[in-house]
Formats: C-alpha cells, structure tokens, sequence
C-alpha cells in the first residue's frame, strides 16, 4: 500500500510535469516567433485567434494530420526509433530537475551527471536520423551535430565542474541551497568565467543558433530531418525545445540561485519573501529562454571550422582555467 | 628586390590596442547588435497586412485594364483601328470587327488575355481615341485562366467599376494624354470623319 501510494504521486508529478513542459513547448514556438518577428520589425504569427496565440494549437493539429513520409531507400527500423530516441532523451532530464523546494520526480544524487548524458544520447537520436534518412543533406546534418555535440559536451562538462566544487555535491537541490547560503546569493558572479562558457555550450549542445549547423537551413535544407514529416518532424521540434527548457533550467539551477532569491534581495525587500519558489524558478527560466531568441535574432550563423575552434581553443582552456581558479580559492578559503 | 607601395589601406576599427583588447575580450560587437535588436523589439513593425490593410495605388499605376465607355452612346469608344493589337509586346489583344447593317465598323469582339500582358501601357499610348486605359485596380486574381481572359463586356464592366470621370481625366492629360493630343487635324486637310 504503501508502494502503491509512492508510485501514483509519482505518476501525478510525471503527468503534471509532462503537460505543464509541453505546453512551455507549444508556447516557446510561439514566442519564439513573436519576440523574432519584433526584433526584425515584423509581427510574428497574428490571424490564428486574437494576437495570433491559438497559433502552436493550429501547429500542432497541423502536424498530426500531415502525410507522413517516409523516403523509399530509408533504413526503416532507425528512422522510425530516431525521433523516439531525440524525445525519450529530452524528456528522461526532466525527471531530476527541481522545479521549486521539494518538486522533483527523482531526486537522486548524480543529477547534473544524469542531464548531461541525457544531452548527449539526444545526439543519437539526430546521428540516426542522418544516417536513416539516405539524404545527404540530414546526413551531413547528422554528421555535423555528431562533432558538435561531442566537442561542446566537453566544455559545457568542465564548466559545470566548477558548481560542483563550491558546492560540494551532484545533487541539484544540494547546489541550489549551497548557492542560496553563500556570498552572493547565486553562482553567476563567482563563476563568471563557468557561466559564460556554460552559456555558449549549452546554445550549441541544444544545436541552437548561432550553431545551428546540423540544421543550417540555407546550406542543409533542414540538416537532420529534412526527410521527416508530420509527426516525427514535431517530435523532433518538441526535442529541441525541451532541450531548450532543460539547459536554461540548468543555467537556473547552478549559476542563477534556482527559486530562490539571494538574501540581500529579501533583506532590501522583505515582501517578495511572499512569493512562491516557483514563480522565481519560471520567471529565471523566461529570462533564459528569452536569451536563446534574442542571440537568435542577433547573431549570424558560425562556420564550421569557427565553431570548432572556439569549442576546443577557448571554451576547453576557458572552464579548465576556471576550475584551476576555483579549486585553488576553495583550498585558500 | 622592389619595393613595394601598400596602396590598399584599412581603416583603423579602433582607437589603440587597448580598445581593440576590450572589444574582442568583452564581446563589445556582439553586446552592441544585442542592444540593437533589443531596441527594434520595441519600434513599430513594418508590416502591411495585405489582405486586411490595402494601399492605395499610386497615380500613373497600371493595373487592370479597361475599355473606355462612351458617355453619349453608352458603348465602347473603341473603332477597331486595330492599333493596340499591333503595338502590343506580348499580342495578348484580340479584335474581331464587321461591317454594321449601315456600313460601319463594327467592334464585335475585344478581347484581352490578361495573364500574358506585361502592363506597358503601349496600347494605351497608342490609342489615338483613348478608348483604353490602365486602372489603378491590382487585385483581380483567379483560380482559373478562363476567368481572366476579358472578354468586352467584362473590360466596360471594368471602366464603369474602377474610373470615375476625375481618375479619367488625371490619368489621360497627366500620363497618357499628349500623345494623343500631337495628333492635331489640319483644317485644310480632308479626314475621314465617319458617319457618327
């Protein structure tokens, strides 16, 4: 009984988290349109319900009844597991994110050790795709996000070191109470040097732009899923905002103080210590997800070799060095 | 060995190394097209949305065609010449005529194939009666080419819709009209005159 009871808050907390996290996803397409269409002086989506906003509905039913493709000479069996294996591996992270004190689905203590490798198997997903689709453009898309997710999970591995060493654990809720208690309320002044390189990887480990090569629409079409329509094309969609969610959830998480407010904040106003952890949590989360789009409509896509070189020639040195600094602090302190 | 004259000089991008040190170290290029996007976020959109919000043509546009219909008779100006169709680029002008039950001419059919016509107006020019004309009408789209082949009654139906005596009388003195008007009789000269 006691087992039964265990699993169903369990199932409770995956179906609330599942639907709250995939309307965040109908919903960051649509912003993601608006705020783009604003700053290049266009509106974004505008006649479907007022402003627009049934927008990501139409979208989605849109995709549900289109005519599923599936190119003649494709290896069947991996085209259809690949974007199984892109969703699968987006969502699984949620399982450990602490969305405010003491809502988790799994709180276990490899947390950050447990989204990174749930980052990295979502490249299987889109190497797959490459590869079964039998088109050379999702082939070099796959291809291309192969070498970036792996050089880039390296960077994006190494800066979050740095967390880990102030806070003494893995654990996700253990790194946001650490952060609430030290000096500055959040990671991202002492790890400054840490949260711009978690910055720049983790636009690049989303595939996102100003890296989106495997998806570069001017030289791959669509990169990875070129051949993919209907629903498995929103599947991936949906992968790549969640991996939007779950990165800007960790930047909260480990560098931003999670839902808590930095205790000068609450001393200088003591009202806001009313509001609920969460509506912190989500308002930190916006602010992420705002970034994505904003560098979004600013920078221009890099080249290959570019993106490379700033991934193994100042990313890798850049978090190595901030390790050094910050173990050498944690010694002196 | 010669020496060479570096002719090709660039600009300096910034005031001494120290600045150039700052920009490239603090991402001042990339904070600066962030500050510019964040600005334009805020300014109005550009945007016209077609099909709710429709311009206004501007004068000496040339849109939809029409055939001028005459106030008096209640019939096309058109006599039949035959000029537009010769002056016509594309040949999308068709005209059929007869002879009347009192000897004259007839226009029995006027026809215009509106998809191959370019709009250069040279008909229009060319009409020494200024029977046709170049409306400043731009949205007549269809689904089929059959409904954009004008037949006559369609181009007078045109005229009687889109021209007002005001938009005739601007479009032919201001754009179209001297050509026409170079064509002066001469009073010595003997002309044929019709039997109107």
């Amino acid at each position: 009984m006691e087992l039964l009871w265990e699993i169903s808050i369990i199932v409770i907390k995956i179906v609330v988290v599942v639907s709250v996290v995939m309307f965040h996803v109908a919903y960051a397409t649509y912003f993601e349109r608006k705020v783009i269409g604003r700053m290049q002086m266009r509106m974004g989506p505008k006649e479907v319900g007022p402003l627009g906003i049934l927008q990501p509905v139409a979208d989605g039913i849109k995709s549900f009844f289109k005519e599923d493709i599936i190119p003649l000479n494709s290896d069947k069996p991996v085209f259809y597991l690949a974007p199984v294996i892109s969703i699968m591996a987006a969502m699984s992270a949620l399982a450990v994110i602490p969305f405010f004190d003491g809502f988790i689905i799994s709180n276990i203590n490899l947390g950050i050790l447990f989204i990174l490798a749930m980052s990295s198997l979502g490249a299987y997903g889109i190497v797959l795709a490459g590869w079964a689709s039998n088109s050379k453009y999702a082939f070099l898309g796959g291809l291309r996000s192969a070498a970036q997710v792996i050089s880039y999970e390296v960077s994006l591995g190494l800066s979050l070191v740095g967390v880990m060493l102030l806070a003494g654990s893995f654990n996700l809720n253990d790194i946001v109470e650490a952060q609430s208690s030290s000096v500055f309320g959040f990671y991202a002044i002492p790890q400054i040097l840490g949260f711009f390189v978690f910055i720049v990887s983790a636009v690049a480990e989303t595939n996102r732009p100003p890296f989106d090569l495997p998806e570069a629409e001017s030289e791959l079409v669509a990169g990875y899923f070129a051949e993919y329509s209907g629903f498995r094309f929103a599947l991936f969609m949906a992968a790549e905002y969640i991996g939007m969610i779950i990165m800007s959830s960790l930047a909260v998480l480990c560098f931003l103080g999670g839902w808590t407010v930095p205790y000068y904040v609450l001393y200088l106003f003591p009202f806001l210590g009313a509001v609920p952890g969460v509506v912190w949590f989500i308002l930190k989360l916006y602010a992420c997800i705002f970034f994505y789009y904003w560098i979004r409509a600013t920078l221009p896509r890099f080249r290959y070799d570019q993106l490379m070189a700033l991934g193994w020639k100042l990313l890798i040195p850049l978090s190595l060095l901030n390790i050094l600094i910050t173990g050498i602090a944690k010694l002196i302190i | 060995m010669e020496e060479y004259v570096k002719i090709v000089t660039r600009d300096r991008l910034y005031k001494d190394e120290m600045e150039s040190l700052m920009t490239k170290f603090l991402f001042l290029e990339i904070v600066r097209g962030m500050r510019l996007t964040l600005k334009t976020m805020f300014k109005k959109p550009v945007t016209r949305r077609y099909p709710k919000e429709k311009r206004q043509a501007k004068p000496g546009f040339r849109g939809l065609h029409a055939l001028v219909r005459n106030p008096e008779t209640g019939n096309a100006k058109c006599v039949g010449c035959g000029l537009c169709a010769a002056m016509c680029p594309s040949k999308c002008i068709y005209i059929y005529t007869r002879e009347g039950d009192n000897h004259e001419k007839v226009v029995e059919r006027y026809e215009i194939e509106v998809l191959r016509c370019v709009y250069c107006s040279l008909c229009v020019e060319a009409c020494p009666f200024q029977a046709i004309a170049l409306t400043e009408t731009y949205d007549y789209a269809a689904f089929s080419k059959q409904e954009l082949f004008y037949t006559k009654d369609r181009l007078l139906k045109n005229w009687d819709d889109f021209m007002t005596e005001e938009k005739k009388k601007r479009y032919f003195e201001s754009f179209w009209g001297p050509k026409t008007s170079f064509f002066r009789e001469n009073e010595s000269q003997a002309t044929f005159k019709g039997k109107s």
